[in-house]
């Protein structure tokens, strides 16, 4: 009998786990790129395939030598922000050839509400219509002009740039306030809002001329110590002014 | 009476509250409850094999076998759920070629392997080797052919490489119990360390995946047992069922007492998620936490198995509780993943709203491919028991055993 070193179980199994351990690594040397983890956990090539791309854009700047009118009216109005090519598609083709490659310009009703569209998430003070009451069938361009978006007569509501803010204080207990009695509105930040921005409530004391014991004010509405409700944080640390819960 | 069904009905199919435009749909659905179901009952079989034989826990060594080919089916069939909801499974290779170490996602598929190959496939071989060895020289044409090879051409089976075997064999399962650990602690790591989820952001989520892994192991095995010694017209091993039901016990109170410690501390911590939480509590996960969980996954079947084991039942009625109770038992932990996972969705991040999730019948991560995964580790557990019977030992070990004890 032989005494075996290594029992055939370790054997046969040395060669399964060498056989299996060699496919990874033969797999790894034929299937991971060569330039992989060159920068990062990433394939280095991966850069340089992007930046030999066909350039598509041409950016707003290349559109001022054709058109310099457009671009130097949408300068100047609100729609300052964004580039030529946001709406009107890549144009690079365009300078090249701008009689043979036109761009496209989006006249139909869908395409504004991609920005315009009202939806909670987007920045309070964010310009926003409900789509299918804000005069409809007409195309937006009837009354506004994309280049320069000015409004016909400014918005009556806050709502129209607030409207999450005026949706939630319909519902609250504050309904019956009218935003002005808590901000004073300059009026030319219904037109040009930021640079003329309304004033907010300071003070606890604010509030307190509502909802103090004493104050002089409807009796159906809740009182509080002024002194000792709260402590020193200010009301709007607890209740969110605009749908204010006593929870 | 008809309006108030209506009522229910709208009331159910409707958000409550505040949700941001990207909560109205759950990203993880019922496929993602499947996988940390099945590789629970992975963790929990395997567990319960190495009680067998790292602990001597003579009683069960009916089970010890029919738990590691359990083990081994579950284990093929959890990452196909994942492999399922990621639309390109193809690319789940890559996370073996270019392994990103920062990942716990990314880590996962080495641990899988790791506890494939390094702990149940070899602890199955290793096991089975005399048995395969014999059987390929018995058995003739196609299954002699499929023995010799599972041998590997190991085919020495004289005292002192027996004697290795059985070595190995307990140093693997001795390294198998913490893996099992890993395997499923890490599952409970990747919901756990999630720190924008209040429901999910817990250090005590891997310990509690761990408990109910071994709660619904214990349990399976036990229902599996029963089903299968009855289909073979066999004498059950009473003592052994007894030991399962015992340690489905111990392993429920720890489990049932981990997860009330949870509840606890948040109640008591009470941070702002309280309130959305108990609220969702009520009525989102009233039925499957509360009714499904709670009471019929965890009371019912903690109360009549104690009631079961110790109390005075004859054999016959003590073998119906013990089977109902484990099923129960997958039950409420097929519950407590569904409430883990989609109860993790169902609330607004705003803290202030509540979704709905509802099922799809059809389609990729629908009902029918759920059903089918649930369904597809016990088929591979037959063909499993066809090619290595798990029952040999029974046969000639356990009746002297059996008639020491009656
Ligand atoms: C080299 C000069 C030139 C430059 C630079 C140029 N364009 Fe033009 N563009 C033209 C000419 C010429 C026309 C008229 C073509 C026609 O009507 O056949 C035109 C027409 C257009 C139209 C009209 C399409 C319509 O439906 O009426 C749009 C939109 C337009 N250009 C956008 C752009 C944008 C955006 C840029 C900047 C990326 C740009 N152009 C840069 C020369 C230029
Ligand atoms: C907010 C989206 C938007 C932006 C930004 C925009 N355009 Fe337009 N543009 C339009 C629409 C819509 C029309 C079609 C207007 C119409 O038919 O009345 C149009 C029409 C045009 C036309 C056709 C001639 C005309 O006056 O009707 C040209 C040229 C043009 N745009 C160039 C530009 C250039 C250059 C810029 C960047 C400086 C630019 N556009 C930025 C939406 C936009
Ligand atoms: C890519 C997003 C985007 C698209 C598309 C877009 N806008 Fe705008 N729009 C803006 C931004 C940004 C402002 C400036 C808001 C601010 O001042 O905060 C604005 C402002 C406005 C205003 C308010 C101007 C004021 O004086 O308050 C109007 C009206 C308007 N856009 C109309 C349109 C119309 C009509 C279209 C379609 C041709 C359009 N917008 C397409 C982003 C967009
Ligand atoms: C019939 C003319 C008309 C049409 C068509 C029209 N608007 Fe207006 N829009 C106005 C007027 C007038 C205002 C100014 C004040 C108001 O009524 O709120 C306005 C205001 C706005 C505002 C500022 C927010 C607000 O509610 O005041 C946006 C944004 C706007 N419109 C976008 C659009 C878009 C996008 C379309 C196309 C889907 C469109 N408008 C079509 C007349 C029109
Ligand atoms: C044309 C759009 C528009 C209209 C109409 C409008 N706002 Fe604004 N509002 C804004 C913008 C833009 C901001 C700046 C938001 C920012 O910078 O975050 C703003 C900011 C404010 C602020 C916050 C100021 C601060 O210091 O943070 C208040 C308060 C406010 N608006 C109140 C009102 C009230 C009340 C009305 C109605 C009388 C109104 N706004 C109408 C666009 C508008
Ligand atoms: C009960 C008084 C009250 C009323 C009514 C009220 N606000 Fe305010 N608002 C406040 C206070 C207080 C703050 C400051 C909150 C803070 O600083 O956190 C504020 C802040 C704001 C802000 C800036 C912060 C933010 O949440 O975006 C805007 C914009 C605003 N209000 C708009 C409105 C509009 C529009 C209305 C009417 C629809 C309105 N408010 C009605 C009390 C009020
Ligand atoms: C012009 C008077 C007025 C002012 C100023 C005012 N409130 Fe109120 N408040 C009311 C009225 C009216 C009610 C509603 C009473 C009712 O529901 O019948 C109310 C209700 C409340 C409630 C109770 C809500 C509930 O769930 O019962 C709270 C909290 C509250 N306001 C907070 C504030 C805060 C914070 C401020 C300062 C930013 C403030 N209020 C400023 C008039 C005012
Ligand atoms: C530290 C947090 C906190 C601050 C700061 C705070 N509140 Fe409250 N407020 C609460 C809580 C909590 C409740 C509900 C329980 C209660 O009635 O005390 C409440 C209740 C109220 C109520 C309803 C009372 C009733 O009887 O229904 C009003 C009105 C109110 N607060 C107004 C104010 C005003 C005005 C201020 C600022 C001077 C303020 N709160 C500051 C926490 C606060």
């Amino acid at each position: 009998m032989k005494a075996p070193k290594f029992p055939q179980q370790v054997i046969s199994l040395a060669i399964i786990f060498a056989i299996l351990l060699g496919g990874l690594i033969a797999a790894r040397i034929l299937l991971v790129p060569k330039s992989f983890g060159k920068y990062g956990h990433y394939r280095a090539d991966a850069a340089d395939e992007v930046a030999s791309l066909d350039i598509k854009y041409a950016g707003y700047k290349a559109c001022l030598e054709c058109h310099d009118d457009i671009y130097v009216i949408k300068e100047k109005s609100n729609h300052r922000g964004l580039s030529c090519e946001v709406c009107h598609g890549a144009a690079a083709k365009h300078i090249e050839a701008p009689d043979e490659f036109v761009p496209d310009a989006p006249r139909g009703r869908g395409y504004c509400p991609l920005c315009h569209g009202y939806n909670p998430s987007r920045p309070t003070g964010f310009p926003q219509i409900i789509t299918l009451q804000h005069n409809p069938g007409k195309p937006c361009m009837t009354c506004h002009n994309p280049h320069n978006p000015l409004l016909p007569h400014s918005p009556e509501e806050c709502s129209a740039c607030h409207r999450e803010i005026a949706s939630q204080k319909r519902v609250s207990h504050h309904s019956s306030l009218p935003c002005e009695k808590c901000h004073t509105v300059p009026a030319r930040h219904t037109t040009d809002p930021r640079s003329a921005l309304p004033k907010k409530p300071t003070t606890r004391e604010f509030c307190g001329g509502c909802h103090d014991k004493n104050a002089a004010s409807p009796k159906e509405i809740p009182r509080i110590e002024l002194a000792s409700h709260g402590g020193r944080y200010l009301c709007w640390e607890c209740h969110y002014p605009h749908h204010p819960e006593a929870k | 009476m008809e309006s108030m069904i209506a009522s229910a009905v709208s009331a159910l199919q409707d958000f409550t509250g505040y949700i941001y435009p990207n909560e109205y749909e759950l990203h993880w659905e019922l496929l993602i409850v499947v996988y940390p179901y099945l590789t629970g009952l992975v963790a929990g079989a395997f567990i319960l094999a190495s009680l067998e034989r790292v602990f001597n826990v003579k009683e069960l060594q009916p089970v010890y076998r029919l738990s590691l080919l359990s083990a081994l089916a579950f284990l093929f069939v959890a990452p196909l759920p994942l492999l399922a909801h990621l639309g390109h499974p193809e690319r789940s290779l890559e996370m073996f070629l270019t392994p990103h170490t920062k990942s716990a996602m990314a880590m996962f598929g080495f641990v899988y392997a790791w506890y494939l190959m390094v702990v149940l496939l070899l602890e199955i071989w290793f096991d089975y080797r005399k048995s395969m060895v014999i059987w390929s020289r018995e058995k003739k044409g196609m299954m002699g052919f499929i023995y010799r090879i599972l041998t590997l051409g190991a085919t020495d089976i004289s005292e002192s490489s027996l004697r290795f075997d059985d070595k190995v064999g307990k140093a693997i399962t001795i390294i198998g119990i913490p893996s099992a650990f890993l395997l499923h602690g890490y599952v409970g790591f990747i919901f756990g360390s999630i720190k924008a989820n209040p429901w999910w952001s817990s250090v005590l989520m891997p310990i509690v995946f761990l408990f109910s892994a071994i709660v619904s192991g214990i349990a399976l095995i036990l229902a599996l047992y029963m089903i299968t010694t009855m289909f073979r017209f066999k004498e059950i091993s009473m003592p052994c069922l007894n030991k399962l039901a015992e340690l489905l016990i111990y392993a429920m109170i720890v489990d049932f007492s981990l997860e009330l410690l949870d509840f606890i501390q948040r109640l008591y911590e009470s941070e702002e998620s309280i309130n959305i939480l108990s609220h969702m509590i009520s009525s989102r996960l009233f039925i499957s936490l509360i009714i499904s969980q709670i009471i019929l996954g965890s009371l019912v079947p903690m109360i009549s198995l104690i009631w079961a084991r110790f109390g005075r039942l004859p054999v016959e009625m003590r073998r119906i509780v013990y089977f109902i109770a484990a099923l129960l038992v997958q039950v409420g932990i097929f519950s407590t993943r569904w409430n883990v996972v989609i109860g993790g969705q169902l609330f607004s991040k705003s803290l202030r709203g509540l979704t709905v999730y509802k099922i799809e019948l059809f389609g990729f991560e629908g009902l029918l491919t759920t059903c089918f995964f649930l369904l597809l580790p016990f088929a591979i557990l037959y063909v499993l028991t066809k090619l290595l019977p798990p029952w040999i030992i029974d046969e000639k070990d356990i009746k002297p055993a059996e008639a020491q004890v009656s």
